[in-house]
């Protein structure tokens, strides 16, 4: 398997050129065009029950594509629903958390697991987190320019900025300090502490969407 | 101090390196990651300019209420990221102490806390052409962020300079200024929402995004199902 990521990081696309016989596993989606000798195969990775997890928990599609080059090297591009980054990582027996929805593809030695992060999710509807394991190459996506951070001790990040992280590193949802008015209901920030990489994202979707509510249209009284 | 800019296409973004005993405000919202040492305190004021009233001005004025201050709070170093909502580029001004600057509502992102900000009101007329018409004025000597919807070009005006008020991120106080309309008269203006422009004049520099937020809201907002308030 060759890639190469195009248009970093605005407008990312990753080319991924698949040998005969190698397969690549991608969020359902993501693919934007492909070569004809490109086999796709539809599945329920890992079961109906993971599915279902994966789905409901890790809001991340319940189907996901495997992709096969048949005959001869194959290519597919694969980008995500937003504009930005996207990192391809090599995964060599260690454990990522992936935020959901930053899931791309990857190769079928990486697995993938929903994981219910338990009441530190209460404040946050993306707590839910995608366990990513095993050896192979992952293809993770943000909104806007991914940015890597080495954590040793601790870090704080906006809720909604954190892409990905090494499981080593333990992490809470909190307020942050002092925060004296309730016209800031959203200053909820993730605390990091431990040592290992973490990777976050320079825009918010939520963010931009709160921005456009103001300029929809005022529902007139009488309708209801 | 020391302020990195992420050249990043699309998705520009600050990242202020602080050390010990340093503090950094910024528009209330835009960190969106720090070193754990920072303390984040959100403030009605930034230094002297003037507590409530002036935060009720910059309410009015279309900014944030609240700005965010962040102290270090031990002998190391800290960092703080600090990013815009939309997209584009984020560029640093270094305000020398001589000019004012003065900052459209939308386009502050931060600022050296030596620096003194103030809001300037621009009155009925901005409000009756239903353009966000606010600017903050900064004055000093110190670091000044801000951030564009697309991307910044610098001007310099030499004579005179005609701007949408929804392309202008920032200019010199230097400039002698003064709100206008593109065209016909003021009603035809209001009735076609056609922009309501700066006439600069003078010499000094202005800086200009390459697209207006308002426009861009105008667009999606219509496209989307009716809010209830």
């Amino acid at each position: 398997m060759d890639y190469f990521i195009h248009s970093r990081p605005s407008y990312s696309l990753a080319e991924v050129t698949l040998y005969p016989g190698e397969q690549l596993v991608t969020e359902s989606g993501a693919m934007a065009w492909m070569t004809d000798n490109m086999r796709a195969e539809t599945s329920v990775r890992g079961g109906i029950m993971s599915g279902l997890s994966r789905r409901v928990l890790g809001g991340e599609s319940f189907f996901q594509n495997t992709y096969e080059a048949e005959g001869a090297p194959g290519a597919i591009g694969l980008t995500q629903g937003q504009p930005g980054d996207i990192l391809a990582y090599e995964m060599d027996g260690e454990e990522l958390l992936l935020e959901k929805g930053a899931y791309l593809a990857s190769s079928p030695g990486v697995s993938t697991n929903s994981d219910f992060q338990g009441l530190r999710g209460l404040f946050n509807e993306g707590m839910f987190i995608l366990r990513v394991s095993g050896k192979g190459t992952l293809f993770f996506s943000a909104y806007g320019d991914i940015q890597e951070i080495e954590v040793d001790g601790g870090y704080i990040v906006d809720n909604g900025h954190a892409v990905a992280w090494d499981s080593t590193l333990d992490y809470r949802l909190t307020r942050a300090r002092k925060i004296r008015s309730f016209l800031f209901s959203d200053q909820i920030i993730m605390e990091f502490s431990g040592r290992g990489r973490l990777w976050v994202q320079s825009r918010n979707p939520r963010s931009l969407a709160n921005w456009i509510h103001p300029f929809r249209s005022v529902q007139s009284s009488n309708d209801g | 101090m020391d302020i990195e800019i992420a050249e990043n296409g699309a998705f520009g973004s600050a990242l202020v390196h602080l050390r010990s005993g340093e503090q950094f405000v910024s528009e209330a919202g835009a960190m969106f990651r720090a070193s754990d040492n920072v303390d984040i305190d959100v403030t009605t004021r930034s230094r002297s300019s003037g507590g409530i009233m002036s935060g009720i001005k910059r309410m009015i004025a279309g900014e944030h209420f609240f700005f965010s201050r962040y102290s270090v709070l031990d002998d190391q170093d800290a960092e703080i990221g600090l990013a815009p909502i939309l997209q584009g580029q984020v560029t640093l001004i270094e305000c020398d102490g001589d000019a004012r600057w003065v900052c459209a509502g939308g386009s502050y992102l931060g600022s050296g806390v030596e620096l003194n900000i103030d809001t300037q009101f621009q009155g009925l007329r901005g409000m009756l052409s239903g353009e966000s018409l606010s600017f903050l004025t900064v004055e000093g000597r110190g670091p000044l962020l801000v951030n564009a919807f697309g991307t910044i070009t610098e001007l310099e005006v030499q004579g005179g300079l005609t701007i949408d008020t929804g392309h202008v991120v920032a200019f010199e106080d230097s400039l002698e200024y003064s709100v206008g309309k593109a065209g016909g008269s003021w009603i035809s203006s209001f009735l076609t929402s056609e922009g309501i422009v700066l006439h600069f004049s003078g010499y000094g520099r202005v800086l200009v995004q390459s697209h207006n937020p308002d426009e861009f809201g105008r667009t999606l907002g219509p496209l989307l199902p009716d809010r209830n308030s």
